[in-house]
């Protein structure tokens, strides 16, 4: 794993997306969507690695 | 009708009422004109801040109030008889964007009840959900034990 790579968060309810840390991770697993409060499954992330670019 | 005893409550008394409630109404205002509406919230007691998600729709007042009106007032109330507690706090709005989003922040609009999307009728992504803090400069609350006969 790269130390680059970034984690990209989509609702899959209200569409927002933004670019979350490994710890923003949990908390929406916890949480749900920030923006409109639907739940969040695993599947709501896509792994991004930088470096690759 | 007998007179009602009111007392104001401790900083501890208030903010468990902000804490058991999770509704209230917040008043906003453009030069004359109010304008107020029911929102549920998140409240953090430490340091007096409410979060908010607000839905609007591409053409509301409330969307023309919010970019004009960063000062607010937000009243929380709940009565079980005989006794009526409310809570007044006064402060600024500040919209919060994703790019400033914590964990910490996560957590805290985790705690303000979902916004319920169906009232409007209209797709979720035809919908605008701003999210904001109210930093409240003053939080006052007043306790009022009401006549017992006019409960009888």
């Amino acid at each position: 794993m790269s130390a680059s790579e970034d984690i990209v968060f989509t609702c899959p309810e209200c569409g927002e997306t933004m670019v979350v840390n490994p710890a923003m991770q949990d908390a929406l697993l916890s949480n749900g969507c920030v923006v409109c409060g639907a739940s969040v499954a695993d599947d709501a992330f896509e792994v991004a690695d930088a470096a690759c670019e | 009708m007998a007179l009602e005893q009111q007392t104001e409550m401790s900083r501890a008394e208030t903010d468990s009422v902000l804490a058991r409630n999770e509704t209230g109404v917040l008043s906003l205002a453009r030069d004359d004109e109010p304008y107020a509406i029911p929102i549920s919230y998140g409240y953090d007691a430490e340091t007096r801040t409410f979060f908010l998600r607000l839905v609007s729709t591409p053409e509301s007042e409330k969307r023309e109030f919010l970019s004009s009106s960063p000062a607010v007032r937000l009243v929380v109330s709940e009565e079980s008889e005989p006794e009526y507690r409310s809570v007044v706090a006064q402060g600024t709005l500040r919209e919060v964007s994703t790019d400033e989003m914590t964990v910490e922040r996560i957590e805290q609009f985790g705690d303000a009840k979902r916004p319920l999307f169906e009232v409007w009728g209209e797709s979720k992504t035809d919908l605008r959900i701003q999210l904001y803090e109210l930093d409240a400069d003053d939080v006052s609350g007043r306790f009022i034990e009401l006549d017992p006969s006019e409960y009888a």
